[in-house]
């Protein structure tokens, strides 16, 4: 069942065009999200989240509308990123403290067993955290509040190969509970390991949106790996 | 709006915003020109957008389960909510000087302008502008607050200059009232200034949310 639905999404800059970006997003799903730097990758997640305003095309979560209903699908989304940091000279548990009011479904004891899990120490400003312990924290956030559909840009960028795996397992236990996944990445690996299904960007335009198997049956080349056929594409073969 | 309000006073404000709405009190201050005390408080107000600018506060709050237009309505609470926290201390100095105190020397020296129903006016009109010129223009790009904050600066300065020559014009010394002298002309014009903040302030909430829409962020 498709939980999100993306249809023809477009947005010009003066340098840079997302062109009839259509894909769906199944319940209970991993998506991975790949493309190169500057291929429309946050440009899309952005808008899926209202903080871009696209020039045209329709996004719904669960069959409503965005727009519409944003507060309401807000609810039911958490989003992470591994570039931004709020409130950098805020400590973890102030910001935290206004954050976890905002959500009538926050769970105080799935935040303390992420806090746990992710080695994060509350009392710690985020501008003391290093770059893989901001994206723990935004996902500490996004996990707490019971959210049925995570967004995640680049969520592994940055982290060591211990904690990408990690969190890489933590996206199946998340998938198994229920959880929908769509993240994005340059990272080829991270798909290989945990993606159902893989939507490839390129030069703002989707490439593919398939099953992951599918994917391979159809873009790759005999004995070729995942990393191998993106790679072939990028270049234009 | 409630939580997005505590969001506002907990983590975007800069503790001068409140501090700064103690010039609230410059309207004691015989022979300064008071309405400064209406721009310092703005000033304070303005250091909250710098803080906020600094620390993603716009994405942020953009990402809470709340509909983008409620990001606008949020710092437009906040703001009102500061300036109505500093025309409380003006309030309370402009009751003073015209019951208690409205004999007094050393206001009835003063040859600038004397605290009363009119000034309070002028003070919401000065708040009003800021909220249409400053809060709009921010809005407008919810990152660029350098022009906005100059035009404010130049028309706030000319509205207090304004302010403080009409009364020496002949026929306008009325404006410059002690105590409950020409109470009517003073009360009106106090609501005169109320109803302009009020109008100030709700077209350019409304306009910025409208903006806010559009903005990329």
């Amino acid at each position: 069942m498709n939980i999100v639905e993306i249809r023809n999404l477009n947005k010009s800059y003066p340098s840079f065009h997302l062109e009839d970006v259509t894909f769906d997003i199944n319940e209970g799903e991993i998506t991975g999200f790949i493309g190169r730097n500057g291929a429309g990758k946050t440009t899309t997640i952005k808008s899926m989240l209202n903080l871009i305003h696209p020039d045209s095309g329709k996004i719904s979560y669960f069959g409503k509308p965005l727009k519409e209903n944003e507060a309401e699908i807000k609810k039911l989304l958490g989003y992470s990123t591994g570039s931004v940091t709020w409130y950098p000279r805020k400590r973890i548990k102030d910001t935290i403290g206004i954050v976890k009011k905002c959500y009538d479904t926050w769970d105080e004891e799935a935040y303390h067993r992420y806090l746990d899990l992710f080695g994060l120490d509350e009392n710690k400003t985020a501008l003391e955290l290093s770059e893989g312990m901001k994206v723990k924290y935004n996902l500490l956030i996004a996990l707490s509040h019971q959210a049925r559909v995570l967004i995640l840009d680049e969520p592994t960028s940055g982290l060591d190969p211990f904690s990408r795996d990690e969190l890489l397992c933590l996206f199946e236990k998340l998938k198994e509970e229920g959880t929908s996944i769509f993240f994005s990445t340059h990272i080829v690996s991270d798909l290989e390991k945990c993606a159902d299904h893989i939507v490839y960007i390129s030069k703002g335009k989707i490439v593919s949106s398939l099953p992951k198997a599918e994917f391979k049956r159809q873009l790759s080349k005999e004995g070729e790996n995942l990393e191998e056929t993106v790679l072939r594409l990028e270049g234009g073969e | 709006m409630r939580n997005l309000m505590i969001k506002e006073m907990k983590l975007s404000a800069s503790v001068l915003s409140y501090l700064f709405t103690l010039f609230g009190l410059m309207f004691f201050l015989p022979g300064y020109p008071i309405l400064c005390g209406v721009f310092f408080v703005t000033l304070g107000i303005f250091q909250s957008f710098q803080n906020a600018r600094e620390t993603n506060d716009i994405l942020f709050s953009a990402l809470l389960p709340i509909a983008k237009r409620d990001v606008v309505k949020g710092k437009y609470l906040f703001v009102c909510f500061i300036e109505l926290c500093g025309l409380l201390m003006m309030g309370i100095a402009v009751i003073i000087r015209m019951t208690v105190l409205s004999e007094a020397a050393l206001y009835r020296n003063n040859a600038l302008m004397n605290a009363n129903c009119f000034s309070l006016g002028l003070a919401f009109l000065i708040f009003g502008l800021f909220n249409d010129v400053f809060v709009g223009g921010f809005f407008k790009t919810a990152y660029k607050f350098g022009s906005p904050f100059v035009t404010y600066i130049v028309l706030s300065f000319l509205t207090i200059g304004i302010g403080e020559m009409l009364h020496h014009f002949p026929g306008l010394e009325s404006l410059n009232a002690f105590g409950t002298e020409h109470l009517i002309l003073q009360i009106s014009l106090l609501v005169s200034g109320i109803v302009i903040y009020i109008l100030l302030t709700y077209i350019s909430c409304r306009r910025s949310c409208r903006r806010f829409e559009r903005i990329d962020l």
